[in-house]
């Protein structure tokens, strides 16, 4: 009797432990991106022409660069991590405006002051083509009335950039003569320099390129000897909110690409949700039913193994901190059909036993000891494709796996173990001399 | 209850009809697969991008194609009853043109965008490795654990009946012009995990039966096995099948394939664990006879 306690303190141990871990369940089961809505992209580090560094620390550095705009963006839970030498995968659940959030990310966010040669023997000779050493056409680009972004006449600037924004410190929105703009602080260094670069520059422009585009070139009026620019082009108050925050998260090393984007908007994520719950929860009754029809008590009995299997898997994906995915829902659903199988294999086991005309407790050894081999080898072939799916998969893919191994793994405690214990506290006590299935 | 009662079946007598049967249904398949070609794959596979979209009113679907024809290869799909919600599946990095057409022809406010995937070659590409590197562990580490488990033969012919499963639901797939995605592989890797299971309830009622009778009359005793085990694979499958049925049904657009692929990968998981599993290891031991020593 001793050790009957010990298994049913041991059960219920696991039972309110998973619902401690569960509920409430609205925030407890963290909901991955196809159910919540929101971003999931991978991009790849694109290895720059001239760079001594390699592309797997390139990455690195981009990885970095990536979390101090997602941080400064204020996304709840992103996820932000390098896959292979040179992608990095970020996840951003719940974000709305997803268009502006791939752009802030993705944005390389070199700046360059570069030297503008306004010589008109110069220009007319490089629109002839022969463009002087050291020098190319860049465009400004400028939104029209319907806020298309066309490219405005060419300017002949120096290759060479100035100065850079790696000696930026700061940069925020400010406003002059009503429009936004954004403000540079250079460190000490980039103020000395950028001095030496206007007091030598009078009266010429300098052009404020960002990523290959010039943004405005103004005239330097004089020397600025405190390391402070200011970064016109026609802003709108957003726009420039936009850029001083990309500044201050630093350029990314090198040009990254987008190779994989998947956006989910939040009311599709919700239908997906309903859609499958509905799916699972009929398909559950199903089962429960079936499996009551044909096996009466005994089938009561996997019915409350099978819930309790279900119960387990959300109590160990929370504590894993695993998310639901929808793919995950249905892997749920499946784990139901297949939960009850083990119990299928044992109880049909039992019947072939009661021909022998054996005793009952002797049937219910046989049929848990006999249907064993076969419950752990089809349990474990369903878990080697689990893991694989899980470790091997994309997004929401893994989230299937994920569930899929767990359900199967914790389908061995509770329609082997707890049953038994069940079945055998219930012929003890109940005195039950003959087993009806 | 007991639905099934004992039967003796002759299943194994039967086994030329079903090689004709699985060789008809699996060479029209690969057939049709191989003519179709890049049609065969989803957008996560070949590249390209996706989206889905709703307008504030119903919109006529020739419409929109005819609107998008300048975009080049473009195919749309109306979704749901109203009319108002589409597919839109195009080249790798149209998808910003395709909303900017849209809004300039209906209005900036009257479309949202749901949901939208865009794939680069470079990631496509890297999914169909990661999708190949998964059958191949899968089915490494299902057969090595079959090979411990029971004996090498005995993994071989599950190994093939997995196959034979995948490439059944594969050509239902190409015949019912269906597209592979990344659920349908997670699909066809679940088929290949579950569909292992009635044929490792048989091989176990096989091997005990060969502990308890030494009989070297392999077609009388897979043919007992079984039947003796015929309840429990029927049963078995029902439960799981029920569950999968109601995916299909209620699941919605995005789980549609991914059940569809099940629902016949689990039916036909089970007839292969009988007609080639069990087969194949009667007909490799007419072949090349062979003791088994489980």
């Amino acid at each position: 009797m001793k050790q009957f306690y010990y298994k049913i303190f041991i059960i219920v141990a696991v039972i309110g432990l998973c619902f401690y871990q569960i509920y409430p369940p609205d925030k407890k089961i963290k909901k991955g991106l196809d159910l919540q809505g929101g971003v999931h992209v991978v991009l790849e580090v694109e290895q720059p022409p001239q760079s001594d560094k390699t592309l797997s620390d390139l990455s690195d550095r981009a990885l970095e660069v990536i979390r101090n705009r997602v941080d400064a963006l204020g996304v709840t839970e992103p996820v932000i991590q390098k896959e292979g030498t040179n992608r990095i995968i970020v996840d951003l659940p719940g974000v709305a405006d997803t268009e502006k959030a791939l752009e802030i990310i993705g944005k390389t966010a070199f700046l360059e002051f570069r030297l503008v040669n306004d010589n008109p023997e110069d220009i007319k000779k490089a629109e002839e083509g022969k463009i002087p050493d050291g020098y190319e056409f860049l465009y400004i680009k400028e939104k029209d009335e319907r806020g298309i972004y066309r490219e405005t006449a060419p300017l002949l600037v120096k290759k060479e950039p100035e100065i850079t924004g790696a000696y930026l410190v700061d940069a925020y929105v400010g406003y002059e003569g009503g429009f936004p703009d954004v403000k540079i602080n250079f460190n000490k260094e980039g103020a000395v320099k950028f001095e030496e670069i206007t007091r030598q520059n009078i009266h010429k422009r300098l052009a404020i390129v960002l990523d290959g585009v010039v943004k405005s070139a103004p005239v330097i009026q004089t020397r600025i000897p405190d390391g402070k620019a200011r970064i016109t082009g026609r802003f709108t108050t957003e726009e420039a909110k936009e850029l001083a925050l990309i500044l201050r998260a630093g350029a990314l090393p090198a040009k990254v690409n987008v190779i994989y984007q998947e956006v989910v908007g939040p009311t599709l994520g919700k239908s997906y949700i309903q859609k499958g719950l509905k799916a699972s929860l009929y398909g559950g009754i199903i089962v429960l039913a079936f499996m009551l029809f044909y096996y009466l008590y005994l089938g009561l009995l996997a019915n409350f193994a099978l819930i309790l299997n279900i119960l387990i898997l959300l109590g160990i994906l929370v504590s894993f901190k695993g998310v639901l995915t929808l793919p995950g829902i249905a892997g749920i659903a499946l784990t139901c059909g297949m939960a009850v199988d083990a119990n299928i294999l044992i109880f049909e086991r039992m019947r072939e036993e009661i021909k022998t005309g054996k005793s009952i407790r002797a049937i219910v050894d046989a049929g848990y000891h006999r249907a064993w081999s076969a419950i752990i080898d089809s349990n474990i072939t369903t878990l080697i494709t689990g893991i694989v799916l899980f470790l091997l998969g994309e997004g929401p893919i893994k989230g299937f796996g994920l569930t899929l191994s767990i359900g199967i793994t914790v389908n061995l405690f509770t329609a082997v173990f707890v049953t038994k214990v069940i079945i055998e506290w219930v012929i003890i006590n109940m005195k039950v001399e003959k087993l009806r299935i | 209850m007991e639905l099934i009662k004992s039967t003796n079946f002759d299943f194994l007598g039967k086994r030329k009809f079903a090689y004709i049967f699985s060789s008809i249904i699996i060479i029209l398949g690969i057939v049709n697969f191989i003519l179709r070609g890049k049609e065969n794959f989803g957008v996560d596979f070949k590249g390209g991008d996706l989206l889905h979209i709703e307008f504030n009113t119903s919109i006529n679907l020739t419409e929109i194609r005819g609107i998008l024809k300048s975009i080049g290869d473009v195919t749309v799909q109306s979704l749901g009853k109203e009319g108002k919600e589409f597919i839109i599946k195009s080249n790798s990095g149209t998808a910003d043109e395709i909303i900017s057409v849209l809004k300039s022809k209906f209005g900036e406010e009257s479309i949202g965008v749901k949901a939208k995937s865009v794939i680069a070659p470079s990631m496509s590409k890297s999914l169909r490795e990661k999708a190949l590197i998964s059958f191949f562990w899968g089915m490494i580490g299902i057969l090595i654990y079959l090979t411990f488990r029971f004996e090498f033969r005995f993994a071989v012919s599950a190994v093939v009946a997995i196959i034979h499963d995948l490439l059944f639901v594969i050509s239902i797939l190409a015949l019912t012009k269906q597209q592979i995605s990344g659920t349908v592989i997670a699909a066809l890797l679940t088929i290949a995990g579950y569909s292992v299971n009635d044929t490792v309830v048989i091989f176990d009622r096989i091997r005990e039966n060969l502990r308890k009778t030494r009989s070297t009359d392999y077609l009388s005793l897979f043919n007992k096995s079984i039947n003796e085990t015929l309840s429990r694979t029927v049963l078995t499958v029902l439960t799981t099948v029920f569950v999968v049925f109601c995916l299909f049904l209620f699941g919605g657009e995005p789980l549609h394939v991914f059940s569809f692929s099940l629902l016949i990968g689990f039916i036909i998981g089970t007839y292969s664990s009988v007609f080639i599993a069990s087969a194949i290891l009667i007909d490799w031991d007419k072949i090349k006879p062979y003791r088994f020593k489980l």
